[in-house]
């Protein structure tokens, strides 16, 4: 035995890599058998250079990331092989994988180098190299353990911890607190050197929690009754506000961002159900503040629950899972992967939506950073592979029986009118005439036949099955729940173990057990608010938080895990996620203790160099109006908003639509262009945040659309009617109507002078004072 | 009170002269500090896209042994595509070496012909999917789904925009492409750099870029009205500390008043000389082509092309009447581009790149078509960074499928970046608790075809 250090140096055009050997102790004693001068001389002449060449790349424990989890450079490692089993057998190339590997036999599934074919020479080598019996010196290179997760310790995550109330903080300034959170804000403030700010004033106040609760402007009448607020007027004002069916269409339209909502989606989609009946749903249970764990296990699980029939349309945030394009001319395999990234995707919305945390990531490999492993996702896999998006009836199931059959009666009729209609030379016009009376007929009698479906889901597995050599059926077996098996490195086509389905390892210890009730569905939606209640209630609360305050108790609602941010006040976070769940898990609570806080009620100011992102709330921060908020003002103060509620889905482009932005076509594929230029959630995929921007092609829309336009026009002609006695009348009633307030004597003289100008000149008033900076953000 | 109402008073006020508006860049806004990450090849891109997937030994791909063995399906013919094939079909168009380094190319591209030295053919591209839709979303995107942010969009997010008074980010089409919006989406990145669609077969600039045209006031009463918006906006920001979203915003409006100026100059092909049109040539590519060189002389970061309305590269059936037809239209118009951008010194900051989602198949289908190939297709590029007069990477014997040096989407976006001065694993996005990058986990960059 001997020492052998070397290093050897690759420059090579195409690769462009040096690969170095870095102390290599050599034991020449190979453990593939009898090992001869010339097998060593054979492998450190042609060999090694080939693999260093072509593999060590990917392969070997210098590589930047291992591929396949293969190492070929050392005999341990080859024995031992990858994701796909050990990667040679001494002596037999025909069983070796690297053999059919090299030799490119499996098509396009294990193929390497992946650059290209090698040169028949060096397959020839390597072929060789195996029939000898794959001689390889047997080195002591450092073995790099593959991670494996640690679940004790990643349950000691600040995320994961259990919740509990915590004391209340003591403060200097004790007369500033007004609930119980201001304490908890007010020392981390006096810790860092900060003051809070003052109270805004009342119409500021007035303006920020009518937008905040409702997304609605005040009116003239709302300020003058705010002028003079007492402590109790404020309770009395954001009860009122809670208490508005607004409330719901604010609020909804934040949720259906996190479920990527869509009337319209894909053309493919395997159910026709109407959304807007999932969408009324959510605006209802909130506006009735269904419990946010009820409102969140009704839409996992209304069907497992046997949930009263209207609250079956609660199932449409699965029911609107985005679907891809399944072309079932093509093979298997194809298809395969184009379902794999539905699950994923489904799968990301579920897991980033309740927990924060993202279980798509361990699809391919185990959670680099969280406690997550490949296996918990293929239990949640198993569970929504084992549920299929239908169209639901909200009727009662006889009734449903009656509908169904009628509408299968007009099916057929339909088809024997088109066949006689199609028929030359046309006859029978009589037997027409007849058939289609009979359809008007019984439409007519049935009741209820046109009551729309809603999207919903049910218990069916989907299996994607050949159909012959080179198509494939889609087969869904309904009640008969599957479990999945790994995806090795994310393939389909590649399996590995089948793992139950069930909830995360993480948040049950020691043993997690398996799914029982069909999918699973309704084990996972009661485990998130048992099991994992203590981060789903965080999550929530810091969502809610975050949409009130601009600032996130954790910036990142959508990732509490390793790469998240970190909490700015973890132990107001706990406590409020505590007393959340005490109070029943309600929001509207939830609401008040945050916008009855004195830390709320504070005005806008200049940023201090101590805390230039606010983290400490020792102000608040302008806010820009959503694009919804935005346009519903705009159509508020026209006095054209048209406030009814729920129903089918209006164009926003559609001039006579004076209906709630919310209630405007939200087409996955496509968004109208007003919600797609003013940073409108992208609706194929959970969006955890709004993300505002701003730019000219918005500007462009607040100048020149013919939206905007009507409506100045209609605000013009307001104003002329109202105050018909002078201009600094006029002007005055504008700046009442829009922001609650006389204006000052500058603004009103800049508005004398405008108007003199003549021509169309109130409307461009209008339309300026709309598209004015004080009309988009909030002080 | 005093009104600037003159309209040089009122564009002084507004902070800046026509004069200048209208071809300089303003002032360069990154938004991404540590982007470039090492010196750029190209400063933008041109991308060509003949949607629907052109057959690649038509035009840059010469296969002999596909015509000796036309009419039959030998080993290695028969690989899955969308469809069934039949047997092999011939190609009836000859090649011949051009230039000084001799790249075959065609004869259906007699003007392209010329620019043989300049353009770095990939011979060896290969993408996953075998249908429109995710193999555009990969093209775009980097996967086959239509969830991440496209190409433009992370050179958006990645190196801002030259010139603030035009989208950084253009994409132009006679029509709509398969996929439509979703395939200049921003994905998960914010949504000032999602894709501006502009349908140019309507060439009048107002009706290309939406709410470009105030149709109610003529540009003096305009002035005016911004006029008083600026002074409420102002009074309104000055008794706010000058808060930086307000100021923002203040800026953005000015930055769209000229936009409909200077946008509608850029966008307007028909203020070029005749000289320089006819040389384009006439059809919407031609068009395309001309608009895309304006726009990117003005520093548009990322101009994509496609061809045409839906997916007219797509010759399931007729494929050699229609790409005799296809190629005629884009031949001439290609060529003049690229002889433009040498003309203006552009050529050598400028990365075109020309391709469909996928290539077609050497065998047959419908006895007159070829079928969507996924296994192997060319790409070519050209201009910065690209040393030109090279075939990279072969398919085999039939052209079928990439064997030798294969380039897949993500080496081809890993290559684009890597021109663009982006190290692809490092431009990166946080979502869903995970870095995205276009390339996803993979991608190399193919250096033999870059200069240098």
């Amino acid at each position: 035995m001997y020492n052998y250090v070397g290093i050897l140096s690759f420059g090579d055009n195409i690769m462009k890599f040096r690969f170095v050997f870095i102390l290599m102790v050599y034991n020449f004693s190979s453990v593939f058998g009898q090992t001869s001068a010339s097998d060593r001389e054979f492998f450190e002449q042609k060999v090694r250079p080939l693999l260093v060449e072509h593999c060590y790349q990917c392969h070997s424990v210098e590589s930047k990331k291992t591929k396949g989890g293969l190492r070929i450079d050392s005999h341990e490692s080859i024995l031992k092989g990858g994701d796909t089993g050990p990667s040679l057998i001494p002596g037999d190339p025909e069983k070796s994988l690297i053999f059919k590997a090299v030799q490119y036999q499996n098509n396009e599934t294990l193929q390497m180098p992946p650059k290209g074919k090698l040169p028949v020479k060096e397959i020839a080598v390597l072929t060789e190299w195996i029939r000898r019996g794959a001689y390889f010196p047997s080195a002591e290179v450092k073995v790099v353990n593959k991670r494996t997760i640690d679940f004790v310790q990643g349950r000691k995550f600040w995320s994961l911890l259990p919740l509990s109330k915590k004391d209340q903080p003591k403060v200097n300034h004790k007369d500033w607190p007004l609930r119980r959170i201001d304490y908890f804000l007010l020392a981390e403030q006096e810790k860092n050197g900060l003051k809070p700010s003052p109270d805004s004033s009342p119409s500021q106040f007035l303006r920020r929690i009518y937008f905040d609760l409702v997304g609605l402007p005040p009116t003239p009448s709302d300020f003058e009754a705010f002028k003079n607020p007492t402590p109790a007027d404020y309770k009395k004002l954001v009860d009122k506000l809670l208490a508005s069916p607004n409330y719901g269409e604010r609020w909804g339209r934040f949720w259906l961002d996190l479920v990527r909502y869509a009337d319209i989606p894909e053309s493919w989609a395997d159910t026709k159900g109407h959304s807007y009946l999932y969408r009324d749903w959510v605006v209802n249970a909130i506006n009735n503040d269904l419990p946010f764990d009820q409102f969140s296990i009704l839409q996992l699980a209304a069907d497992q629950l046997n949930a009263p029939v209207p609250d079956q349309a609660a199932l449409g945030l699965m029911g609107l899972s985005p679907s891809y394009w399944k072309e079932l001319q093509l093979p298997v395999d194809i298809i395969k992967t184009v379902v794999a990234e539905e699950w994923e995707e489904r799968i990301h919305t579920l897991t980033s939506t309740f927990l924060g945390l993202n279980f798509a990531c361990a699809r391919c490999h185990d959670h680099k950073f969280d406690p997550i492993t490949t296996q918990d996702y293929y239990a949640l896999a198993g569970m929504v592979s084992s549920t299929r998006p239908v169209d639901l009836s909200l009727l009662e199931e006889a009734a449903t029986k009656v509908v169904l059959q009628a509408r299968q009666k007009v099916v057929l009729l339909e088809a024997e009118v088109q066949k006689l209609k199609g028929k030359k030379p046309p006859e029978t016009p009589e037997k027409i005439k007849e058939l289609e009376n009979q359809i008007v007929e019984i439409k007519k009698k049935t009741p209820n036949y046109d009551a729309p479906f809603a999207v919903g889901i049910q218990d069916a597995s989907l299996y994607v099955v050949a159909d012959g050599p080179n198509k494939t059926k889609l087969n869904y077996k309904t009640n008969q729940p599957q479990n999945l098996a790994v995806h090795i490195r994310g393939n389909p086509n590649n399996l590995g173990t089948v793992i139950p389905r069930r909830f995360p390892t993480v948040f049950s210890s020691p043993a997690t057990k398996p799914f029982e009730n069909g999918s699973g569905r309704l084990e996972f939606a009661r485990a998130l608010f048992q099991e994992a209640q203590a981060l789903s209630s965080r999550v929530i609360v810091n969502r809610i938080w975050k949409h009130h305050f601009g600032v996130g108790l954790v910036e990142t609602p959508s990732d509490f895990g390793v790469q998240g941010d970190k909490p700015s006040h973890p132990e107001l976070l706990d406590d409020l996620a505590s007393r959340f769940i005490e109070n029943g898990w309600s929001m509207k609570w939830l609401h008040s203790e945050i916008v009855l806080s004195k830390a709320y009620r504070q005005q806008v100011s200049p940023a201090s160099s101590i805390d230039p992102s606010n983290r400490y709330l020792a102000r608040m921060s302008h806010k820009k109006l959503e694009v919804e908020a935005w346009r519903d003002a705009i159509l508020s103060v026209c006095g054209n908003l048209d406030l009814s509620l729920g129903g089918p889905a209006l164009e926003l482009n559609d001039a006579k639509n004076n209906k709630r932005t919310i209630y405007g076509v939200v087409r996955r594929r496509e968004l109208s262009d007003l919600l797609r230029l003013n940073d409108f959630p992208d609706p194929v995929t959970h969006s955890p945040n709004r993300v505002s921007t701003t730019t000219p092609l918005q500007q462009l829309y607040t100048l020149n659309s013919p939206f905007m336009q009507k409506q100045s026009e209609i605000l013009a002609e307001r104003l002329k009617r109202d105050y018909p006695e002078s201009n600094s009348a006029k002007i005055n009633g504008l700046y009442l109507l829009l922001f609650g307030r006389p204006p000052s004597s500058k603004q009103l003289e800049i508005g004398l002078e405008f108007v003199k100008l003549g021509g169309l000149v109130w409307s461009q008033y209008t339309q300026a004072l709309l598209a004015s900076n004080e009309f988009l953000f909030l002080d | 009170m005093d009104f600037p109402f003159t309209r040089r008073q009122m564009v002084q006020a507004l902070g800046g002269g026509f004069g200048a508006l209208a071809l300089a860049p303003l002032c360069p806004a990154s938004s991404n500090s540590s982007v470039p990450h090492f010196a750029p090849k190209a400063k933008r891109i041109i991308h060509l896209f003949m949607n629907g997937g052109p057959f690649q030994c038509d035009l840059f791909d010469p296969k002999p042994e596909l015509n000796r063995f036309a009419g039959q399906k030998p080993p290695g013919a028969d690989l899955r595509t969308e469809r069934p094939t039949g047997a092999l079909m011939a190609v009836p168009y000859k090649f011949s070496q051009h230039g000084q380094s001799g790249l075959p190319i065609s004869e259906l591209l007699p003007n392209l012909s010329r620019f043989a030295d300049d353009l770095a053919v990939i011979r060896s591209m290969h993408t996953d999917n075998p249908n429109h839709g995710p193999a555009l979303f990969l093209m775009n995107n980097g996967s086959i789904t239509p969830t991440r942010p496209t190409l433009g969009a992370w050179l958006s997010y990645g190196l801002g925009s030259e010139n603030e008074n035009l989208p950084g980010f253009v994409v132009l089409c006679p029509g709509r492409p398969v996929r439509f919006a979703e395939l200049w989406s921003n994905g998960f990145l914010p949504a000032q750099h999602q894709g501006t669609y502009i349908n140019h077969s309507n060439l009048d600039p107002k009706k290309m870029i939406p709410f470009l045209e105030n149709t109610m006031l003529k540009p003096d009463a305009q002035l005016k009205q911004l006029q008083l918006l600026r002074l409420l906006n102002k009074e309104h920001s000055a008794e706010r500390n000058g808060d930086f979203a307000l100021e923002a915003r203040i800026r953005s409006m000015e930055t769209a008043y000229r936009m409909q100026i200077s946008a509608s100059d850029a966008f307007d092909i028909q203020l070029e000389p005749n000289k320089v049109r006819e040389m384009y040539g006439k059809g919407h590519f031609a068009n395309g082509c001309l608009l895309a060189r304006r726009l990117t002389e003005r520093g548009v970061r990322f101009v994509q092309l496609y061809y045409g309305n839906g997916q007219p590269w797509d010759t399931h059936s007729g494929h050699n009447a229609g790409t005799r037809n296809l190629c005629k239209d884009i031949d001439q118009p290609i060529a003049a581009l690229l002889q433009d951008l040498k003309n203006r010194g552009l050529f050598d900051e400028t990365l075109v790149v020309w391709g469909g989602e996928f290539g077609r198949t050497p065998t047959t289908e419908n006895s007159d078509g070829r079928d969507h190939n996924p296994w192997g297709f060319s790409m070519f590029m050209a201009g910065g960074g690209i040393k030109g007069g090279q075939a990279y990477g072969a398919t085999d014997d039939f052209g079928f499928k990439a064997v030798e040096n294969k380039v897949h989407i993500h080496d081809l976006h890993a290559t684009i970046l890597h021109l663009m001065g982006i190290n692809h694993e490092k431009l990166t996005y946080r979502f869903a608790g995970r870095d995205f990058r276009l390339t996803d986990v993979a991608g190399n960059v193919v250096t033999k075809i870059i200069n240098g």
